[in-house]
């Protein structure tokens, strides 16, 4: 424990940034990741009942998928300006 | 093998490196930038190729029994008509703004695709026989933010443009607020509505890129891990990481992220064309 304090001296700014930034975009890719499962959960509920909408569906999904997978992504911008400006 | 890594790993690795943009032949205008990066370069090696991509699939040897290359672009023609254009632009938009939409579906396309084949457009240089020649490198233009911006730019003129001219200016700007609205709610309603379309801005331009950048970012990462530790054992993990990275962005990510710019921008030009009340 005495060593990784030593090791931590002049750099607990830094560290502080990198767990924030860590915490910041887990939370963010948790949420996406429940927002991705519910799409494809749903996308094969559908097609099981009614397989002739199939191609109808696709473009929906795909479209979802895209709008809820750039959540994760403004959780990164947005942790990525943190870490480089504060 | 050893010396190398102890090399490399003495030297700071930081993947960030990659995504600095050196001026190569400066030019400046006044406050204006103009000078010829690697993102530039990157874009005109993605015009180039979109040109021939589009007159190659397209516009010779067409015949009543298709080839390959034909199949190959009546399939990319009618996934941008039936799934992009049809499904999201109104009927009396749809001959002014499919070119557009399709045109940017491939640009980007092929923007992205672009950026994950190794070229030898770089910062830095190795030497080969006496030669000095630049690295190998990944960089996508997309994977700019100025780059995206532009594009979304584009849509985001183009939205106003074609609503204020198909409805007026007057009843176009009216259709941005929900009918039916409370009258006493309007102070709140109105500003938030003029905030969501500039949110379409950031939101279109920043998807695109933060993907690219995101998947460049793997890669690197996990390639550089064996540097940072300069652990050549490391490299059992790390590149078979690195492949799947690698292969999920090409397969899946490339296609879906210039799908989903064609499609929302033709979804926003369409919206602004017919306003849905």
């Amino acid at each position: 424990m005495d060593i990784l304090l030593a090791q931590l001296e002049g750099n607990v700014d830094n560290l502080g940034k990198a767990i924030a930034f860590g915490v910041g975009v887990g939370l963010g890719a948790v949420g996406a990741g429940i927002g991705i499962g519910n799409i494809f959960g749903s996308m094969i509920q559908a097609v099981a009942r009614q397989p002739e909408l199939r191609g109808e569906l696709t473009g929906i999904q795909w479209l979802g998928f895209a709008l809820t997978e750039a959540v994760v992504f403004y959780a990164l911008l947005g942790g990525l300006l943190a870490y480089v400006l504060v | 093998m050893t010396i190398l890594l102890a090399q490399a790993s003495e030297e700071e690795f930081s993947p960030e490196h990659e995504f600095v943009l050196e001026e190569w032949i400066p030019i400046h205008l006044g406050p204006l930038d103009l000078s010829v990066n690697k993102a530039v370069v990157y874009l005109w090696v993605g015009g180039v190729a979109t040109i021939f991509l589009g007159i190659w699939l397209m516009r010779f040897g067409l015949s009543l029994r298709p080839t390959r290359r034909q199949t190959t672009g009546e399939a990319v023609y009618e996934l941008v008509q039936a799934q992009i254009a049809e499904s999201s632009l109104p009927k009396k938009g749809i001959h002014l703004w499919f070119p557009y939409v399709a045109a940017l579906f491939l640009f980007v396309w092929t923007l992205n695709m672009v950026g994950f084949i190794p070229l030898p457009i770089s910062n830095d240089t190795f030497d080969l026989f006496g030669v000095e020649l630049p690295t190998l490198g990944i960089y996508a233009a997309t994977a700019n933010l100025m780059v995206t911006l532009a594009l979304a730019l584009i849509t985001f003129v183009a939205t106003h443009v074609e609503g204020i001219r198909f409805n007026g200016a007057v009843n176009y700007f009216k259709s941005w607020v929900p009918q039916g609205a409370p009258k006493g709610l309007l102070f709140l309603i109105v500003p938030l509505e003029v905030i969501s379309q500039f949110m379409r801005l950031i939101s279109l331009s920043v998807r695109l890129f933060a993907n690219m950048l995101a998947g460049h970012m793997l890669i690197l990462v996990m390639i550089g891990l064996i540097f940072i530790f300069g652990n050549l054992a490391l490299a059992i993990i790390s590149i078979p990481v690195a492949t799947a990275v690698y292969l999920f962005e090409v397969v899946i990510v490339v296609t879906i992220q210039a799908f989903v710019f064609a499609l929302l921008s033709a979804i926003y030009i369409g919206g602004a064309i017919e306003p849905e009340h």
